[in-house]
């Protein structure tokens, strides 16, 4: 292979110059001539049944030019990814606090805001479900017509109890992990109006701009030709805007009145209504033999989807998917069920169910590891998936597993290699605390599935152009949220056209000007959008060596199509190709006054190769902080059913002082042979494996297997406590 | 909706170096009069009660969070926003350019107010340590970075800047 000139650099981002002048226009910062603003009237209870909705005082308040509620909706008044079971405005009964009662446009935000106090909405007030175990119960009001339990799935490999009767070692654990909220730093926002050709247009934040335009035009009972996306960049998403939020409203709005409209959610109002990291219980039981192979890995997975589906079902299937890690074990049995309650509602976040079953999975292999006296990443090693093995839910891996690798590049590193001096040493200020202070060294591995599946349509369309000034252009519908993914696409069209980076501009995620590329989501987009640009690019050079150049220069489009495995276990169920990571993590506890500091993290990351190194170091860094935001800091929290804590000061974020300085990421590149230039992604796997290494760290540390997140000071101080006594 | 919050005052201020002068309502944002009144929209809105710093602006030489600050206190003062940064011969300045070598910048959306801050540190301590560096920036929140990327380019911005003098 010659060698590469542009894919693996390091360029300048195409973006980063318009976003460090402030001149990038976001979703937030779209004004337009005579626009409404529009504000949402959601619901005053977590459960109830909505008795009547009088919006005349509302429609009096001066500036207002709309009070819309569910009979103004002339489609379908339903949306979500999987089930439509989300109404766009409620008409009889609310589920969560995000429940949108009724819409109110009016000349500036003032009015609006003022008209949305001013609805009167009378309910009845419903017992909320608050327990997912007691909502599964046969007797439990159903928050659904079939019943509370949106999904449930049981896989079976060998026979868990004949693995249980050879175990030297069995280790049952019950984990707890909580609400997580993205927090992408700009909020959901867009605009809508009629464009020229008469298309309902909405420019908005979302993460796959096709489906938005069916969900839109399903509630409108319009064409889908009629109506217009566009996405290309938003302020941060992290799954957090895969599904609709503000796009259905708006174009509700603008079809109403004809007129444009705004909207832009305040933070508290973010966090109430958008889809969350599904909180989970999981109880493990695995067991290893005396010469610590592992033989058995049993557990029963409850994740909390709240008020409606949206991707719930498929988040369960991937945390059964991967409740065993990336490791051989030929012996299991899980169950899993994801339950409706009154809790909010959560869909799709970074990790996607492997985020939550890392955590058990990884924190059972170092108590496993611990009761057998082995070196913790000996044993993963030890016990690593191969390709050709037989995966957890009992197929054969056979795509390229890169989890040995990274487990040994893990070994090979500083932090692992020297952890008995990192451990000793003290850093300059907690010197004089020395007789409190503990250190720790954990790891975790992980794998997480690339694309959505077997049996989910899974393709990427793009067009590609190449213009007589010999400038290329690329044209895809996903969308840049901040990966840098729009830059990867440029350098390998760059790289395979053979032209100078310069000369390559990538067009984004608009339905009416790109063609449908896919969602931006499950580490998807180098991968698929690459390959179809590989694809394009051969076609356009064909075309080139054929025709001359005329002055619209030449276009071509050519769609790719993920492979997936060859069995189907659920709705996204198996995968077919995986990322691969190891992390391992260096903290500090201070046992007088339970403080943690994360001090080190090293990540190992296998993504196939890596096309943008700057981007890929960026998101592993980002994922790194994100991981200690769900080890020490983040949960929403709720009081039967209402939301306690809605904005920063109370849903605390990774600050510049609680992300180590120290961060190393080491691209272990098992090159992927279907991937372009052999990438795959690590959007995912650059998060997930963070928060159980930090939990090992502790465990290393003052010897407590916290099992509950986030693990708070206060935590600490009471295990500190507890084992005095 | 008392009489009090509709009453307008007069303002006038230097923003980017140029004189502003207009009426706003006594409960007004400074970030409301600089993204919908004079339309530059480099200031970000991200939670609305001064905990993220999206919204940094730099107010008589100090970082302030422009949702928090009443806009008729900027009458008088100098403001510089994201928009105002750019050197003399309408080049990036040495913190943008600096930020995007880096790869400071991910989603983008918190990068004006990152600047912001940093613009205020440097002017007052030309030297940081990385710890300065980061205490500094506690209070501008990013969710897709951790921090790294854009503290090497506040340090890298300090050397660029340190050898100019």
């Amino acid at each position: 292979m010659k060698a590469l000139k542009t894919v693996g650099r390091r360029p300048r981002r195409l973006d980063a110059e318009a976003k460090v002048l402030g001149e990038l226009v976001y979703p937030s910062d779209r004004c337009l001539e005579g626009m409404l603003w529009v504000e949402v009237v959601r619901s005053a209870h977590p459960h109830a049944r909505i008795e009547s909705v009088d919006t005349s005082a509302a429609a009096a308040v001066a500036g207002v030019v709309c009070v819309l509620t569910a009979k103004d909706v002339p489609g379908e008044n339903a949306f979500g990814i999987q089930i439509q079971d989300m109404p766009v405005l409620c008409h009889d009964r609310v589920r969560y606090m995000g429940d949108a009662v009724a819409l109110v446009a009016a000349e500036s935000r003032a009015a609006a805001r003022e008209a949305v106090a001013r609805v009167r909405v009378d309910y009845e007030v419903l017992e909320p479900i608050i327990d997912p175990e007691q909502a599964m119960q046969p007797d439990a009001p159903a928050l659904h017509p079939g019943g509370n339990i949106l999904h449930r799935g049981h896989f079976q490999k060998g026979d868990v109890e004949v693995g249980f009767k050879k175990s030297a070692v069995i280790i049952e654990r019950a984990y707890q992990v909580p609400m997580m909220d993205h927090a992408y730093l700009e909020t959901e926002a867009g605009v809508s109006y009629y464009d020229d050709s008469g298309s309902l247009t909405v420019e908005s934040c979302g993460q796959y701009v096709y489906r938005d335009q069916t969900q839109i035009a399903r509630a409108l009972g319009l064409p889908l030709e009629k109506v217009r996306v566009t996405a290309p960049y938003t302020g941060g998403a992290f799954g957090g805007k895969d599904e609709i939020t503000v796009q259905i409203h708006l174009a509700l709005v603008t079809y109403h009145t004809k007129r444009p409209a705004k909207m832009v959610l305040s933070r508290d109002e973010s966090i109430v209504s958008h889809t969350k990291r599904h909180p989970a219980r999981m109880w493990y039981k695995t067991g290893a033999s005396k010469s610590g192979k592992l033989l058995a890995v049993w557990c029963r997975l409850v994740s909390d989807t709240g008020a409606y589906a949206s991707l719930g079902g498929p988040v369960l299937n991937l945390m059964m998917e991967h409740c065993a890690g990336p490791y051989l074990v030929p012996n299991v049995s899980v169950d899993g069920f994801a339950v409706y309650t009154n809790n909010g509602f959560s869909g799709a976040f970074r990790g996607f169910g492997c985020t939550q079953a890392c955590v058990a999975i990884e924190s059972q292999m170092d108590l496993m590891a611990r009761a057998l006296r082995r070196d913790p990443l000996a044993f993963r090693r030890d016990n690593v998936l191969h390709k050709g093995d037989r995966a957890a839910l009992d197929y054969e891996m056979k795509t390229k597993v890169g989890a040995e690798a990274t487990i040994r590049a893990a070994g090979r590193g500083k932090l692992y290699r020297t952890r008995g001096k990192f451990k000793r040493d003290r850093s300059e200020h907690t010197r004089s605390m020395a007789p409190y202070i503990k250190r720790g060294v954990g790891v975790a591995s992980q794998m997480q599935g690339l694309g959505l599946g077997v049996g989910l349509p899974d393709y990427a369309e793009v067009e590609l152009n190449f213009s007589p000034d010999g400038a290329v252009t690329v044209r895809a519908s996903t969308s840049e949220l901040g990966q840098g993914a729009y830059t990867a696409y440029a350098q390998m069209a760059a790289e395979c056209m053979g032209v100078p980076l310069e000369k390559v501009r990538v067009v984004g995620a608009d339905t009416k000007t790109t063609p449908d590329s896919g969602t931006t989501t499950a580490s998807r987009t180098t991968y698929a959008v690459g390959n179809a640009i590989l694809m394009a690019a051969g076609k356009l050079r064909a075309e080139l060596d054929k025709r001359a150049v005329g002055l619209e220069g030449i276009s071509v489009r050519e769609t790719f199509h993920l492979p997936v495995a060859d069995v189907k276990l659920g709705d996204g169920l198996p995968h077919l190709l995986y990322s691969y990571g190891t992390h391992v993590a260096l903290v500090e506890v201070n046992t007088l006054t339970g403080e943690i500091a994360v001090l080190a993290v090293e990540a190992y990351l296998d993504g196939g190769r890596v096309i943008f190194r700057t981007g890929f170091e960026g998101q592993s860094e980002g994922g790194v902080a994100q991981g200690i935001g769900y080890a020490l800091f983040e949960e929403v929290l709720f009081d039967r059913g209402r939301f306690l804590n809605t904005n920063f000061d109370t849903y605390i974020l990774p600050t510049s002082m609680d992300v180590p300085a120290d961060i190393r990421t080491v691209p272990v590149e098992v090159k992927e042979d279907t991937g372009p230039y052999g990438a795959k992604g690590v959007s995912e796997t650059c998060m997930v494996g963070v928060t159980p290494a930090i939990l090992n760290a502790l465990h290393d540390a003052i010897g407590v297997r916290f099992t509950r997140l986030p693990v708070r000071a206060e935590d600490v101080l009471r295990a500190v406590l507890e084992r005095r006594r | 909706m008392g009489p009090e919050r509709n009453m307008k005052t007069e303002i006038a201020f230097t923003l980017n170096g140029f004189p502003v002068s207009l009426s706003v309502s006594a409960h007004k944002r400074l970030l409301d009069v600089l993204r919908y009144d004079l339309g530059l929209t480099g200031t970000k809105e991200g939670c609305g009660e001064g905990e993220c710093g999206a919204c940094t602006v730099i107010v008589d030489g100090r970082a302030v969070n422009a949702c928090l600050y009443p806009a008729p206190e900027v009458d008088g003062r100098r403001v510089v926003t994201i928009e105002g940064l750019m050197d003399p011969e309408n080049e990036l300045s040495v913190i943008q350019k600096t930020f995007v070598q880096s790869g400071a910048i991910q989603c983008g959306f918190c990068s004006p107010g990152m600047i912001m801050a940093t613009k205020a540190l440097l002017d007052e301590n030309p030297d940081p340590t990385d710890e300065e560096i980061r205490a500094a920036l506690l209070g501008n929140l990013c969710r897709c970075t951790g921090y790294v990327q854009i503290v090497e380019a506040v340090r890298l911005a300090a050397e660029k800047l340190e050898k100019r003098r």
